[in-house]
C-alpha cells in the first residue's frame, strides 16, 4: 500500500468536521490497508511520534540551497503559512515533476521504518542529497506528509478516542477494550495491530494497563438544585493525575496521557510494591510539603516529571506523594461498577489495613485524599474560596451513586475552580501566530504601570473570539511603532482584562512577578491606558493570597 | 529619473489616474471619465459621468447595475484617442470581457494589466502578451507559495468531493461573476452528472454569458422551498456572501466548500469556516506574474492590489528589473 493512501486519509480527516464521518473514513482506511501500514497510521495519528529528524529551519535552508531561493523570500512565505513543512511543500510544487525521474511508490511502513531512520546515519552532505532525491521521486501529493514527519510536526484533528471508536466499529468489540489496548506504549508493528484488532479478549493482556480515566466537567448551575448530601467533596489538587497499579506483584504508574512513568518516580514504585494486595488506584501525584501537609507549587513537580532515574538528593529535595481518591480494582476484582460511596469505604478499609500491615512505612509517600463536608452549597462556596490557602485549585464534586465510567461523562464528576485572579493591562507587543493563526497577529504581550512606565508582565494567546482577533489584527497593523522580525511594538492604547491562576515572585522577569495560565478575558474598550493596573496592584494581589 | 508627477499614469487618492487625458482607471469614487477593466464590483463605482470598457464588460455591468449608466465601448485591440493619447483594450484572461489597458503617448508605452491570469479558461479570451515600457501589474498572489493546479484537476477534485458524499447536499461558494461560470464549464466535463443548482445572482450571470456566446451548462435556479430529498447528492453554487447567517438553514445535511486561490494555504482553509477549500483562482500565480513582467519587456514596473514587498525585492535582486514604488 502506498504512502498516497495515507496522504489521502490525512486530507480527508483534515477537511471533515463530523465525527461520524471521520470514524467512517478511518474504518475504511484500516479495512483497505496492510496491518503494518495501519499500525504506523495509528502511531502517527495519535501523536505518538513527534520525533524531529530535522528542524524546520534546516528544511528551509536546504530548500534555499538546492533551488537557489533567497532565504528572506522563504521567511516571508512562512509568515503567511505558519508551518515550515507546508511552506516547503507549497514551494516544491511544480518544481520536482519536471525532472522526469521515476516516481516511487513507497509504503508508509517503508518510509517510516527504513527511509527516514536511515537519514540520521548519513553525513550532512549525503543527507541533503537523499532528501532532495526523495523530494524529486515522491509524488507531489505526499510531500506534505513527508515534510511533516521529517520535522516532527505531523498533527491532525484526530483524538485517541476517535481511533478507538473506529477500531471498535471495525471489529465490533466494546470501545473500553480497544481503549485499553491502545493505552501506553503502542509500537508500530504487525503484531501490535493484530493485537489491537484481535476479536478474542484476553484478560491477561490487560494486566499492566490502566483503565480509561474518568474526567470531571466544569460545574453547571443546575447542580445547586440537588441535595448537597448526594455528593462527595474533595480538594482539587494541582498535580499530575495518575493511576497507580499493582497486579501480580508488579507496580506500574500511568499518567492520563498514557505514559508509563515508573522511571521518574522510583521511590513510589518501590514502596508500593511492599503492599500485599493487588490494586488499581486513581489519584494525583504531587510534590508535598510534609511539614505543613499541603502541596508545593506545580513548578516544583515540573522538576521531577521529565527527569528519569532521579538521584537520591533530587528525591529528598522534591519529595513526592501519591494521593489516592479512588479504588478501581482490588485483588483482580474490577469494582468500577460499584457506587462511588461504596468504593470510598473499600478505599478507606484497605488504606488502614496497608498502613498497619505493610513492613515499610508507606505514609511518607502515599495517602488517601481527605473529604470535605460542607453543610450546604453556600458552605461549599466558602470552602472553594479557601482553596488557595492550601494550594489547591478548588473543589472536585462527585456524585456518590456514580460508577467509574470512562471519559468526560456529564453529571458524574464536577470541578469547581476558584475564580481566577485578574488585572487590567495594556497591550504593548504583538507577534504573528503560527499554524491555524498564520498571517494574523495573535500572540500578545501585556504591561502594567510602574510609575510612568509600562512594564511587560504577561503574554497571552487565548481568549479573544475570531472576530475580535481580526479586528485587533487590523488595529495592530495600523498602530505599529516598530517591527523586530515577527514582533511589532505597539502604540499603548488598548486595555485588556487578563485572568490567571497564580502569581508569584520571579527574578527572571523584569516585572519581578510571574503568572500562571494568563489569558484574555475581556477587551476593555471602555478603559483608557491610565485606568490599567500597576505592578503595585499585582504585588498587593500576591500578598492577599499568601 | 522623473518625479512622480511626470509619469503618464500615477496614483492619486488611491486610484490610477492619467492626468494628460484626465481619465481614471477603475476609480473607487465618482469621476468624470472612467476606464473599467472588468465588471467586478470592486472595480466599479456608481456616479461617473462616462464609463469606457469592452463591449462584454458593458453588457455584464448593465445586467448587474441597470441600464442607467453611460458606457462607451470598444473592441479588443481597437485604438481610440483621448487628448493625443492612444488607448486600447487587450484580453487579460480574468473573466469574460476583462482587459488590460495600453496607453501610447509620444512613443512611450504604458500597460495596466488589470486583474489577469494566464491559465486556460474556456469562458473568456486568453491573456494577450503585450509589450510595454512601463507595466502596472496587480499582484494579489505575489508569493512563490502560490502555484495553481490545472483547472480540470480542481474540477475533478470537486466532482469527487460531491460524489463521495451522495447523502449530502454540496454547497460550493464562489464569486457569482466569472468564477462560477468557469467552474460550471469545468465541472460539466467531469464525471459528476448530478443536478447543479445556482443562486439567482449566478443564474443571471450564466444567462448573460450565454447571450455573449459562451457555452455554459444549464443550471436550476435554487428556490428556498426545495424539498430536502431532491437536493441530496447535488451541487449548489452560491455567492460567498451567503455563507454566514441564516441562509444555510434552508438546507439540511450539507457540506460546504469555497473556491478561491487563498484556499491553497491550510491555515486559511481552516480559518475560513468552510469544510473544504479548492484552490482555483482567476488571478495569476507567482510564476504567472513573473512571466508577464518578463515577456512584457517592461523596464519599469509598478505593483498594486496586493502585498508587493517580496515580489519587488525579488525582481530587483534576481532579475534586475526596476520596480518603482507608487507614492500613495
Amino acid at each position: 500500500m502506498s504512502l498516497k493512501k495515507f496522504s489521502e486519509l490525512f486530507g480527508d480527516l483534515d477537511s471533515i468536521n463530523s465525527t461520524n464521518n471521520k470514524i467512517e473514513v478511518l474504518k475504511n482506511y484500516f479495512l483497505s490497508n496492510d496491518p503494518i501500514d495501519n499500525s504506523w497510521a495509528i502511531y502517527l495519528l495519535t501523536g505518538k511520534s513527534n520525533k524531529r529528524f530535522i528542524s524546520g529551519r534546516y528544511l528551509k535552508n536546504l530548500f534555499s540551497q538546492i533551488y537557489e531561493y533567497p532565504q528572506w523570500l522563504i521567511d516571508t512565505c512562512y509568515l503567511k503559512v505558519g508551518d515550515s513543512a507546508e511552506v516547503i511543500t507549497l514551494l516544491l510544487k511544480n518544481k520536482t515533476n519536471s525532472k522526469k525521474k521515476k516516481l516511487s511508490n513507497i509504503s508508509l511502513n517503508e518510509l517510516l521504518s527504513v527511509t527516514i531512520p536511515a537519514l540520521s546515519k548519513l553525513n550532512e552532505e549525503e543527507k541533503n542529497l537523499e532528501i532532495k532525491n526523495l523530494w524529486e521521486t515522491l509524488p507531489e501529493d505526499n510531500h506534505l506528509i513527508f515534510n511533516k514527519i521529517l520535522t516532527g510536526t505531523f498533527r491532525v484533528g484526530v483524538s485517541i478516542g476517535l481511533i478507538t471508536k473506529s477500531i471498535s466499529k471495525l471489529i465490533k468489540i466494546e470501545e473500553e477494550i480497544i481503549a485499553h489496548r491502545l493505552m501506553g506504549d503502542f509500537k508500530p508493528s504487525i503484531d501490535s495491530y493484530e493485537f489491537l484488532i484481535n476479536k478474542n479478549i484476553n484478560l491477561q493482556e490487560l494486566n499492566s494497563k490502566p483503565f480509561p480515566f474518568l474526567l470531571a466537567n466544569t460545574i453547571e448551575d443546575k447542580i445547586f438544585n440537588s441535595s448537597i448530601n448526594d455528593f462527595q467533596f474533595e480538594w482539587k489538587y494541582d498535580g499530575i493525575r495518575m493511576q497507580l497499579i499493582k497486579r501480580s506483584g508488579n507496580v506500574s504508574l500511568w499518567t492520563r496521557g498514557q505514559e508509563l512513568v515508573n522511571d521518574s518516580f522510583p521511590e513510589l514504585v518501590e514502596k508500593m510494591s511492599h503492599i500485599k494486595d493487588d490494586f488499581v488506584l486513581d489519584g494525583e501525584l504531587l510534590v508535598w510539603n510534609f511539614k505543613e501537609q499541603i502541596a508545593f507549587d506545580f513548578s516544583l513537580l515540573q522538576k521531577r516529571i521529565n527527569r528519569k532515574s532521579p538521584t537520591r538528593s533530587i528525591q529528598i529535595k522534591y519529595p513526592i506523594i501519591f494521593i489516592a481518591y479512588d479504588l478501581l480494582e482490588i485483588n483482580g476484582r474490577d469494582i468500577r461498577e460499584i457506587k462511588l460511596e461504596n468504593r470510598r469505604i473499600e478505599l478507606e478499609k484497605y488504606f488502614s489495613k496497608w498502613q498497619i500491615k505493610t513492613e515499610n512505612n508507606i505514609s511518607d509517600i502515599f495517602k488517601i485524599c481527605d473529604l470535605i463536608f460542607p453543610k450546604d452549597w453556600p458552605d461549599a462556596l466558602t470552602y472553594k474560596e479557601k482553596s488557595r490557602e492550601n494550594n489547591t485549585e478548588g473543589l472536585i464534586i462527585k456524585k456518590k451513586t456514580s460508577i467509574y465510567s470512562s471519559g468526560r461523562k456529564k453529571g458524574i464528576w464536577w470541578k469547581y475552580k476558584v475564580d481566577p485572579m485578574q488585572l487590567d493591562a495594556v497591550l504593548i507587543y504583538a507577534k504573528g501566530g503560527s499554524g491555524r493563526r498564520a498571517g494574523l497577529y495573535t500572540d500578545y504581550s501585556f504591561a502594567l504601570w510602574k510609575d510612568k512606565e509600562l512594564i511587560k508582565f504577561a503574554s497571552a494567546y487565548s481568549g479573544l473570539t475570531n472576530i475580535e482577533i481580526k479586528e485587533l489584527d487590523k488595529w495592530i497593523r495600523k498602530n505599529t511603532i516598530e517591527k523586530f522580525g515577527p514582533v511589532r511594538s505597539l502604540k499603548p492604547e488598548m486595555v485588556f482584562e487578563i485572568s490567571f491562576e497564580k502569581i508569584q515572585i520571579s527574578k527572571r522577569h523584569k516585572s519581578g512577578i510571574a503568572v500562571r495560565f494568563p489569558r484574555i478575558t475581556k477587551w476593555r474598550k471602555d478603559k483608557k491606558i491610565n485606568d490599567a493596573d500597576s505592578l503595585e496592584n499585582a504585588y498587593e494581589l500576591m500578598k492577599k493570597i499568601s | 529619473m522623473r518625479t512622480k508627477q511626470e509619469y503618464l499614469i500615477r496614483y492619486k487618492d488611491g486610484n490610477l489616474y492619467c492626468e494628460l487625458a484626465d481619465i481614471w482607471i477603475d476609480p473607487s469614487k465618482p469621476v468624470k471619465k472612467a476606464l473599467i477593466t472588468h465588471a467586478h464590483f470592486d472595480h466599479f463605482t456608481f456616479g461617473c459621468e462616462e464609463y469606457i470598457s469592452t463591449k462584454e464588460t458593458a453588457i455584464l455591468l448593465k445586467e448587474r447595475v441597470g441600464d442607467n449608466i453611460k458606457i462607451k465601448t470598444f473592441e479588443y485591440g481597437e485604438e481610440f484617442k483621448i487628448n493625443g493619447i492612444n488607448i486600447s483594450f487587450h484580453p487579460s484572461g480574468h473573466i469574460l470581457g476583462s482587459s488590460q489597458i495600453r496607453f501610447i503617448f509620444a512613443e512611450e508605452k504604458w500597460l495596466i494589466s488589470g486583474d489577469f491570469k494566464l491559465q486556460k479558461d474556456q469562458t473568456c479570451k486568453q491573456y494577450e502578451m503585450v509589450k510595454t515600457d512601463y507595466l502596472i501589474s496587480e499582484c494579489t498572489f505575489g508569493l512563490p507559495i502560490f502555484k495553481w493546479d490545472e483547472s480540470h484537476k480542481i474540477a475533478n477534485d470537486i466532482s469527487k468531493w460531491i460524489t463521495n458524499s451522495p447523502e449530502k447536499t454540496s454547497l460550493l461558494f464562489c464569486y457569482s461573476l466569472g468564477k462560477a461560470q468557469r467552474l460550471l464549464n469545468e465541472i460539466s466535463q467531469t464525471n459528476f452528472k448530478g443536478n447543479i443548482y445556482s443562486h439567482d445572482s449566478i443564474h443571471k450571470m450564466n444567462n448573460s454569458y450565454r447571450e455573449l456566446g459562451i457555452d455554459i451548462k444549464d443550471t436550476i435556479k435554487i428556490e428556498n422551498k426545495k424539498k430536502i430529498d431532491e437536493l441530496k447528492g447535488s451541487l449548489i453554487l452560491l455567492p460567498p456572501s451567503l455563507s454566514k447567517g441564516s441562509y444555510l438553514k434552508n438546507f439540511k445535511n450539507i457540506q460546504t466548500a469555497f473556491a478561491s486561490g487563498w484556499m491553497s494555504i491550510r491555515a486559511l482553509r481552516k480559518r475560513s469556516g468552510y469544510d473544504k477549500g479548492f484552490a482555483i483562482s482567476d488571478h495569476a500565480d507567482w510564476d504567472g506574474i513573473l512571466e508577464v513582467v518578463k515577456k512584457s519587456e517592461a523596464k519599469n514596473v509598478f505593483f498594486h492590489h496586493g502585498d508587493s514587498e517580496a515580489l519587488s525585492k525579488y525582481l530587483v535582486e534576481k532579475e534586475s528589473i526596476n520596480v518603482i514604488l507608487f507614492g500613495k
